[in-house]
């Protein structure tokens, strides 16, 4: 197995006084889909927004520990949050476009990190993203219009072309199938499984079927601890621990 | 079987009924409403439309050689020319004290009239000609109906020979009712068939223009920040408290601080537009980032969130997203802010834009006078001819303040962003 890209050790995080991670150390390897599953409330969403540093926009919320992605550690004070969010991209569970044309949202990464320099390369960029996430056929005639005028499904696969249009290494995604129909899910879950070739990627799920379906490791949180982590397989078939197999029983959650 | 036209237990009749009535009730304090609006427009449009109005008599005035010479036409006295011309057409008049009485029937206005007609046209010159003038306020309201010339003579205005005089031009077609376009044209007058509106227009419109140049920049600027990167935290609290204190305070006590300050420190000139509109955003500035926090407040989060996880900064995310999101609520606030300083009158006062004005103010350093301290100028006084001005005037007040909400709608309209 190679290098991990992201390396968590030791995570602790803070809200005020209330603690919502407890030592965390996972790994997180490179060109995978590793899923985050636990019951609600568990520090999901906490853990995947300490990689990315959005937890800095919650004035009570503190890190402490390390967290290192590639080698060089998230949370040094010479790190800029500007250049590790354009490596790090993230998409959210509701579906959030932009308020403006598809093509605009698409655009909109590559034009504040000046990624390209003609319009035709934007072009082309806009295009190769879109196609990327499996949009481009349904969208390809109507890139002036407004984004939110996409359905619910279509809207998250924009999304996802936003975000792989700056070319990042990691994609965490925060439950993005939720607010979605079995129909869009599916084509989603397909879109992961192809983006895995060229992207690392971390998904918060609570479907246990999902994260099977989708993930080739999977992290089990449980009380803002993590409690095992392994292939998909392995977590699934044959846990180690018994909160684990409780969990996925049908016994805690 | 189930029968769902029959009434349940549960006293559904009574239900119905209590619908029914809070239903009319919304629909009657509704209708209420509307009809004393109703009531309030139609009135003032009513006691204004006579400010539309303007009655000029005929009068045969010699502008031969003798009295103007044309080779100096300024030096002419077209006042005495006036007066002789009424007192050709009326040559049975002797007595000083009827001729007075006679003088009475035109406006002072008139031998500036008889000026600007020359200069106008001096084709005019050499011979008597029949020229309109502008009948005197009183003669005006007697024309135009508005005297009850039932009471005894010593109680009212116009005389019993004045009355006369009037029935015999009238005889001959030499007194007329024309559309008063000097109401919109003319700044205002001592005399109130010649006051116009349009000093004061002016004077609101530079003053409003200053006010929204200086307070919306201003406002969004300090609702965007506080709203986007202000720390939470006490400071910020207290001035969140103060802001909405402020939105409160009596508009006299923004009048207050521009005395002191604008004209008593800056020495800033009096009456001026300048100041006027300064102290108006003094006033309005509140209004504006209360509405513009509201606005901003109501983007998304999650839209500013997709803009930061992309790698913008927060500058970037919030005027790339969050601000044209919120542009339309924010133009609407300040629209709804300057619609209060427009009918504002007391701030106004406090830095002297009460001045009689008759020249239409040229520039925000002018002295000039507002549309809501004009109506309080003539509301205040006595001539009948003034209290049509102020309704008409209000009229004016309303128009402006429809026009100024249009204009929010269209902006709106225009700036919208479909979600
Ligand atoms: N912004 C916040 N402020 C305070 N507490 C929070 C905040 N976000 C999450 N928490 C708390 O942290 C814990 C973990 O939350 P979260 O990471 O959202 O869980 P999950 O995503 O697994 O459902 C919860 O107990 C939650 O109440
Ligand atoms: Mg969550």
């Amino acid at each position: 197995m190679s290098d991990p890209i992201i390396r968590a050790q030791n995570v602790d995080v803070f809200y005020a006084d209330k603690q919502a991670l407890f030592g965390v150390d996972l790994k997180i390897e490179e060109k995978q889909v590793t899923s985050l599953i636990g019951p609600s409330g568990c520090g999901k969403s906490t853990f995947l927004r300490a990689i990315n540093r959005m937890n800095d926009l919650i004035p009570i919320c503190r890190f402490r520990g390390s967290l290192k992605i590639d080698g060089q550690d998230v949370y040094a004070p010479a790190v800029d949050v500007v250049s590790l969010r354009a490596q790090v991209g993230m998409v959210f569970q509701k579906p959030n476009p932009f308020p403006k044309s598809i093509r605009e949202n698409v655009a909109y990464g590559l034009k504040i990190h000046r990624l390209t320099s003609s319009k035709s390369e934007l072009d082309g960029r806009i295009e190769h993203s879109l196609k990327s996430a499996g949009l481009w056929d349904e969208v390809a005639d109507r890139l002036d219009e407004p984004g939110t005028s996409l359905s619910g499904g279509q809207q998250q696969r924009l999304c996802i072309a936003r975000t792989i249009a700056v070319e990042p290494r990691v994609i965490l995604m925060d439950e993005p199938c939720s607010a979605l129909d079995p129909i869009a899910t599916a084509v989603i879950e397909e879109l992961i499984d192809k983006l895995r070739r060229d992207f690392t990627i971390v998904i918060v799920t609570h479907s246990m079927q999902q994260a099977a379906r989708i993930s080739q490791r999977t992290a089990f949180f449980h009380l803002g601890k993590l409690v095992e982590v392994g292939s998909t397989k392995q977590v699934f078939t044959n846990p180690v621990e018994e909160r684990t197999q409780n969990y996925i029983t049908g016994r805690i959650g | 079987m189930i029968d769902f036209t029959k009434s349940a237990g549960f006293n559904l009749a009574a239900r119905h009924r209590a619908e029914t009535r809070f239903q009319w009730m919304g629909k009657g304090a509704i209708l209420l409403a509307l009809a004393f609006l109703a009531w309030l427009i139609v009135t003032i449009a009513v006691g204004g439309y006579g400010a539309t109005k303007l009655v000029q008599i005929a009068i045969p005035v010699d502008l031969s050689a003798t009295n103007i010479d044309p080779n100096n036409i300024a030096a002419a006295r077209f006042g005495k020319i006036v007066k002789l011309g009424l007192r050709t057409r009326f040559p049975e008049v002797k007595k000083r004290k009827d001729k007075k009485k006679l003088y009475n029937l035109l406006s002072t206005e008139a031998s500036f009239e008889l000026k600007r007609a020359i200069l106008a046209d001096p084709k005019l010159l050499g011979g008597t000609r029949k020229i309109w003038f502008t009948a005197s306020d009183t003669l005006s309201l007697y024309v135009r109906g508005k005297t009850n010339v039932s009471v005894p003579e010593d109680q009212r205005r116009i005389s019993d020979k004045e009355i006369a005089w009037a029935a015999d031009m009238q005889k001959n077609a030499e007194i007329r009712t024309v559309f008063n376009w000097g109401f919109f044209t003319h700044g205002d007058s001592r005399e109130p068939e010649i006051a116009g509106i349009l000093a004061a227009l002016i004077g609101t419109a530079l003053s409003l223009a200053v006010c929204f140049l200086l307070s919306f920049p201003l406002g969004i600027a300090a609702a965007t920040y506080l709203e986007q990167f202000a720390p939470a935290n006490r400071l910020s609290d207290i001035i969140e408290v103060n802001i909405n204190n402020l939105a409160a305070v009596p508009s006299i006590v923004f009048g207050l601080l521009g005395l002191s300050i604008f004209l008593g420190y800056f020495g800033l000139p009096r009456s001026s537009p300048l100041v006027g509109g300064m102290v108006l955003s003094l006033m309005t500035l509140p209004t504006i980032i209360i509405a513009s926090r509201a606005s901003l407040k109501s983007v998304p989060p999650s839209i500013k969130e997709a803009a930061l996880a992309l790698g913008a900064t927060p500058v970037q995310a919030v005027f790339h997203h969050v601000f044209p999101v919120a542009l339309p609520g924010m133009l609407t606030g300040a629209i709804i802010g300057m619609a209060r300083a427009l009918g504002d009158t007391a701030p106004l006062l406090m830095i002297g834009m009460v001045a009689f004005i008759v020249d239409i103010p040229k520039s925000i350093l002018a002295p000039a006078t507002a549309l809501p301290v004009q109506i309080f100028l003539w509301s205040d006084s006595p001539e009948r001819g003034f209290m049509e001005k102020t309704s008409a005037a209000i009229v004016v007040l309303l128009i402006f303040l429809i026009a100024m909400n249009l204009i929010a709608i269209l902006l709106r309209r225009k700036l919208e962003q479909r979600f």
